[in-house]
């Protein structure tokens, strides 16, 4: 499988009255062509940090730097804001969580949508409305000829998330980032929502980054896993290794609190990660978890190594270092 | 644990902390200058009870009126008709502070429900102020008692709530609602504006304290997950009316209503390989 995205030692720091925030700490990943990376972890992690640093649409303070950050063997780094734009919607699009924002009130869904491919490509009216049409029914939205008329507003939650998915659709992107699209969604409709995307990708080949916070949904529509934590990487696998071998603690602590059908004991006390997440402002030395973790060693002030287990696992923790030199 | 029998009409009417009668909220839509006002019914006859140290669940999906049926047990919203029942007595809309007595709310977003120019002790001690329980020192005393009993450290007492985390606001929240040691807790998606490691820590606490007190819960949320792992019953609500209520086992292991199985597919639980489930042929049941 050929790479479509390879981020190496990507930083996000953003400078706050207190001093600079260090949003995103040199985390590495790989996409390949038609995989669904998800990025996981809870508020303030970086994760949403990292798809704006992708899409270059960081805010104007942002200092974003990286060793390379790679798409399709151009390095998005040295391009210039115009030329990037000519990549974002064409070659890389994006899809946002809130789909009442996302799509402009004052304009019909047809204008929107054409417009978002005859920006890129050569093409006449008639034959942007004639894959808007055809890329609107994929995404399973009823009437869809009729619906090029109307404005965002006369549309549900659900449907605008539909609109949003065909237009990032539009010019058969190879990438697609999707920033928790379902989150503001009911489950009923995300679940649909999901699977929309999940067929699309393997449609259309798309390469996927997906970030949410939700574990259940990563389980379901995952191929990889990445685990931010405090704007770190802190462990990734494919996901069916992730759930069965989950090594960092971070990682099992998220897992076992959250109450699962079957496994955990109704009325039972949860298994809470104890303390909140650590504030990013100024230096960060050592782990970021240590202070919540329960293996915690005298190791864990220094930077902990990332570790590859097997099966393309990789772990960025001392315990974990010290369990694989034991085998 | 709880016995989770479902409330029979013959339970005698000292065992029920919360009754609901035929409740119902209908909202005017106004239209056009000369046509017809529109009418939408938000809840649509809701008739419920609740034991005493009871939990129980309400789900169903936005807009099917989860919020406006808690505002009603609040009193912050008048019932078009039906009444509602505390411990067996009928409630008068207009006596919101004897209410108060009994039935405190904790609301989904900590972040909206704290006033941010009081301290956290100045927060927990209005309700005491405003129905002018002891002196005081005895206030002060027991706002400190059960700021500790909700883990809020000493040094957090005289701080604002901008400078406390989510999980610590909810904390808050929770000392407010209880330091009139009220019966009765409506929690409105208490933990769905929180990370799931803080969601726990506030779940177990909520538990804790239940044991505690003997408080009667009644736990509003769309996680089906937290919903099973706290509760005795659960009521599913769709499009304003009650469709289905039992206890735990009976709403999850067989649900009857196609509402509550449609609602049970589309939760996603981390199990790995399942995929997603596909909902579209009974969406439109």
């Amino acid at each position: 499988m050929d790479i479509v995205l390879d981020v190496k030692n990507l930083r996000v720091d953003l400078p706050t009255p207190n001093g600079m925030l260090h949003a995103v700490r040199g985390i590495d990943f790989q996409v390949h062509r038609g995989e669904m990376l998800c990025l996981v972890g809870e508020s303030g992690c970086g994760k949403s940090m990292t798809s704006l640093a992708l899409m270059g649409l960081l805010p104007r303070k942002a200092v974003r730097t990286a060793d390379h950050m790679r798409f399709d063997g151009i390095d998005l780094q040295t391009l210039a804001d115009r030329e990037m734009a000519v990549l974002r919607g064409a070659r890389l699009a994006m899809i946002f969580q809130e789909p009442m924002t996302a799509l402009n009130p004052s304009y019909t869904l047809g204008d929107q949508l054409c417009e978002a491919l005859r920006t890129h490509r050569k093409v006449t009216m008639a034959q942007a409305r004639e894959r808007a049409v055809y890329l609107l029914e994929r995404a399973g939205v009823p009437q869809a000829a009729e619906r090029l008329r109307q404005y965002p507003h006369q549309l549900s939650g659900g449907l605008r998330q539909r609109v949003v998915i065909a237009m990032a659709l539009m010019c058969e992107p190879d990438l697609i980032i999707a920033d928790e699209p379902t989150t503001a969604l009911d489950v009923t409709i995300q679940a649909q929502i999901l699977r929309l995307i999940r067929e699309l990708q393997k449609e259309f080949g798309t390469a996927v980054v997906f970030i949410t916070h939700d574990l259940g949904v990563v389980a379901r529509i995952a191929d990889r896993v990445a685990v931010m934590y405090a704007g770190e990487v802190v462990e990734s696998a494919p996901v069916a290794e992730l759930f069965a071998r989950p090594t960092h603690p971070y990682t099992r602590g998220l897992l076992n609190c959250i109450p699962v059908r079957g496994k955990t004991l109704p009325g039972s006390r949860l298994q809470a990660i104890p303390g909140v997440v650590p504030s990013l402002v100024g230096t960060v030395a050592g782990c970021a978890f240590a202070n919540r973790c329960s293996q915690v060693q005298p190791a864990c002030t220094q930077t902990p190594p990332n570790v590859a287990l097997e099966a393309n696992h990789t772990v960025r923790c001392f315990a974990a270092a010290a369990a694989q030199e034991y085998v | 644990m709880t016995s989770t029998q479902s409330v029979t009409p013959t339970s005698h009417h000292n065992d029920i902390a919360l009754e609901l009668c035929e409740l119902s909220r209908v909202f005017k839509l106004k239209r056009g200058l000369f046509s017809a006002p529109g009418e939408f019914k938000a809840v649509d006859k809701v008739s419920l009870r609740i034991r005493k140290g009871e939990t129980l669940g309400l789900v169903g999906e936005s807009g099917c009126g989860k919020s406006t049926l808690a505002k009603m047990l609040l009193g912050l919203l008048e019932p078009s008709s039906g009444n509602v029942l505390i411990n067996g007595k009928e409630v008068d809309p207009g006596q919101r502070r004897a209410l108060a007595r009994h039935i405190q709310p904790i609301f989904q977003d900590p972040y909206s429900s704290l006033n941010p120019r009081r301290s956290v002790a100045d927060i927990v001690g209005v309700p005491l102020a405003l129905h002018q329980v002891g002196t005081p020192q005895e206030q002060q005393r027991k706002v400190r008692e059960m700021l500790d009993l909700v883990g809020m450290p000493e040094r957090t007492h005289q701080q604002y709530p901008n400078q406390l985390s989510g999980g610590q606001r909810q904390r808050v929240a929770i000392a407010r609602a209880l330091v009139l040691h009220p019966d009765i807790l409506i929690c409105d998606e208490p933990t769905s504006a929180l990370d799931v490691s803080v969601q726990a820590q506030i779940l177990n606490l909520l538990l804790d304290l239940k044991a505690e007190f003997g408080l009667t819960y009644f736990f509003i949320s769309h996680d089906l997950g937290v919903i099973e792992h706290l509760v005795d019953r659960v009521a599913v609500m769709n499009k304003g009316s009650l469709v289905e209520i039992g206890t735990r086992e009976q709403i999850f292991e067989r649900p009857k209503h196609p509402y509550t199985r449609m609602l049970l597919a589309s939760a996603l639980t981390p199990e790995p390989g399942l995929g997603v489930p596909d909902i579209t042929c009974e969406t439109i049941a």
